[in-house]
């Protein structure tokens, strides 16, 4: 069974992204800054990210900078924001994000692109 | 060689205690890091360090000095203290953002006055920023503001943010605006459910 | 009247704001450890209702309430050879690391902070002296230091109930412990090779004077602390570490509740956090 990690600080947004995943079959863990993301992730094996920018402590972009300093997790990250303003894009990409999304998310846009980046067929 | 105790006593009162203020604002310019971050420490007590220490936060790139500017501005809390912080939500630097918001929310009083001003801010990111905060502020109006926010906010993702904070700050008094935000985002399932979920929370059931 | 009943909703609300502070999660299998010590602290505060709590535990300017409740959530017992996965990381990874950098002329230098009654630097000398090779090569200074001097004392003193040492290999009771009135003691060499200082983590007059730490042992005292002083503690430790430097905390604690200024780093027996090596 795939393995998901949703990074966000807010609880809300955790736990409607946990329960389209989980309808989907997927198990998921959660974490709130980048900090705990990576203690997370370092111990753990994960199938995907899927990443807010804005967090206390540790946020996104570091976060991923930081991960994919480490070869042995590569696994794809979705970055997600509240604006779509091209420089957070660039720099989404540029921290090692495989896509961006814009907040909010619909739960078949979101499973469209999580299927995707981990090469199983849509549904 | 062994298990040992350390052979000099701790120089007690190192060379930094009985610094002036004048070497201390030069040091907070020096190119060392640490003689850098102690500076932004014990600049606090010297005439005009929330100033110095807001143009130090400007320029300064070594993120461990950073934190103690931030540490220090957080403890001086002053009103030029909290604009400076204001003016960092809209750094292109998303950590000095988000460490200003933490900042912030230390100082849930002096915050409190500009908090109006903030929550109408142009940009939407300050908004959220804004509400971020609200988090924090034991204030009597944190209910009522974030009350506005989802009744009259354009912005989704403002709105988004308000209702995460009324989940947890709510009472009965948010839930008709809570119904009012379902219908202004009929095609947003997201605030479909963090409006449910708020609503499930307030009254209990 | 006061209603003391906690609802499922009060209980997520109060676990995610209790995860959001302390990154303690406790599932809703934990609901009868929780509700009862949540009740309890209602009881003992004359509050009405649990929103009445609740709010105190958020806004309260001390953080007294939520640091009594933490207290009572978590297990503060201390022991010899307590979270000792630590010391397995200390003797496998964190040492053989820095000894990789150190100059060989100076000591590696560990500091416990808080040492409490002992248990913890006892335990690491031990470890030290039975597990590490690298003892026979290098000094080593343990500095272990407490906000308070009477602990200290009783630290000095080094006696210990069965209870206390209930953990310690057999072999290593046999050679580090003698049977006195009142319990064990450890064995003088041990407490001689332990340096004893009192030091208040949140008053930089005391922090300033430690330098050169090549590794912290900071285990159970930040979770009691407030988000303000967490942080500036955390930086007064940074302050005190030479670069590439560990930090360990205890195991309900994490960095990521504290500050961005360390690197998380993970060894097979324990995620530690480093000063970062080229940080200035
Ligand atoms: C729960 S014990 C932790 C002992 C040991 N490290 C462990 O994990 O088992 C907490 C200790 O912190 C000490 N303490 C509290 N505030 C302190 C401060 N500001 N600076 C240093 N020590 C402090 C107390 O005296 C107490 O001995």
């Amino acid at each position: 069974m795939k393995h998901i990690l949703i990074v966000d600080d807010a609880s809300t947004v955790r736990m409607y992204h946990r329960n389209i995943l989980e309808a989907a079959g997927y198990t998921v863990d959660e974490a709130v800054n980048g900090i705990e993301a990576l203690e997370k992730a370092l111990t753990g094996k994960f199938d995907l990210y899927i990443v807010d920018i804005n967090m206390p402590k540790m946020d996104g972009y570091e976060f991923l900078q930081q991960l994919r300093r480490e070869p042995m997790h590569q696994a794809p990250a979705v970055m997600v924001s509240t604006e779509a303003a091209e420089l957070d894009h660039t720099k989404a990409y540029f921290s090692g994000a495989n896509l961006y999304m814009v907040k909010p998310i619909k739960p078949l846009q979101m499973m469209t692109y999580v299927r995707l980046l981990m090469g199983e067929e849509s549904a | 060689m062994a298990l040992k105790k350390s052979r000099k006593k701790n120089t007690t009162q190192s060379q930094n205690e009985k610094r002036d203020c004048n070497q201390i604002r030069n040091e907070l310019l020096s190119d060392d890091a640490s003689s850098r971050r102690w500076a932004a420490r014990d600049i606090v007590n010297c005439p005009g360090a929330t100033h110095m220490l807001l143009d130090q936060l400007n320029n300064e790139e070594e993120p461990s000095v950073r934190q103690v500017i931030l540490s220090s501005l957080t403890q001086l809390g002053d009103s030029e203290a909290v604009e400076g912080l204001v003016n960092c939500l809209r750094s292109e630097d998303a950590s000095l953002r988000n460490e200003a918001i933490e900042a912030m929310k230390q100082l849930p009083e002096e915050v409190a006055p500009i908090m109006a001003t903030l929550l109408n801010d142009p940009d939407p990111d300050v908004r959220i920023f804004a509400v971020n905060i609200l988090e924090s502020l034991c204030h009597d109006d944190v209910e009522q503001w974030l009350v506005s926010v989802i009744r009259d906010d354009e912005h989704v993702n403002v709105c988004a943010t308000a209702v995460d904070l009324l989940g947890e700050v709510g009472s009965e008094i948010s839930i008709e605006a809570l119904t009012g935000l379902k219908d202004r985002f009929t095609e947003e399932p997201y605030i479909q459910f963090a409006a449910d979920l708020a609503m499930k929370r307030i009254s209990g059931d | 009247m006061s209603d003391h009943n906690i609802s499922e909703h009060d209980f997520d609300k109060f676990a995610e704001f209790f995860y959001r502070k302390t990154g303690i999660k406790f599932e809703p299998s934990k609901r009868y450890f929780v509700d009862k010590r949540l009740t309890e602290r209602m009881r003992e505060t004359g509050s009405d209702s649990f929103r009445h709590y609740f709010t105190t535990l958020r806004f309260q300017a001390s953080g007294e309430e939520l640091q009594r409740l933490t207290n009572l959530l978590t297990v503060n017992e201390t022991y010899f050879m307590r979270e000792d996965y630590q010391f397995r990381c200390l003797i496998d990874s964190m040492l053989p690391d820095v000894i990789s950098r150190h100059d060989p002329r100076k000591p590696i230098r560990i500091w416990c902070i808080p040492s409490s009654s002992g248990e913890e630097p006892y335990s690491i000398a031990m470890y030290l002296l039975e597990e590490w090779e690298g003892i026979n090569d290098w000094d080593v200074e343990l500095i272990a230091s407490d906000i308070d001097t009477q602990i200290l004392a009783t630290a000095q003193k080094g006696i210990y109930s069965e209870r206390s040492i209930r953990n310690v290999p057999a072999s290593w009771k046999r050679r580090y412990f003698k049977s006195v009135p009142g319990g064990h003691q450890v064995s003088e060499d041990i407490r001689d090779a332990v340096e004893f200082t009192r030091i208040n983590l949140s008053e930089p007059a005391d922090v300033r004077s430690m330098r050169n730490i090549d590794i912290i042992f900071c285990r159970n005292l930040l979770i009691y602390f407030d988000d303000k002083s967490r942080k500036v503690a955390a930086e007064y430790m940074y302050e005190a570490m030479s670069p590439g430097g560990y930090i360990c905390l205890g195991h309900t604690e994490s960095m990521g509740r504290i500050s961005p200024l360390y690197r998380v780093k993970k060894f097979p027996a324990a995620i530690v956090y480093q000063r970062p090596l080229e940080a200035k």
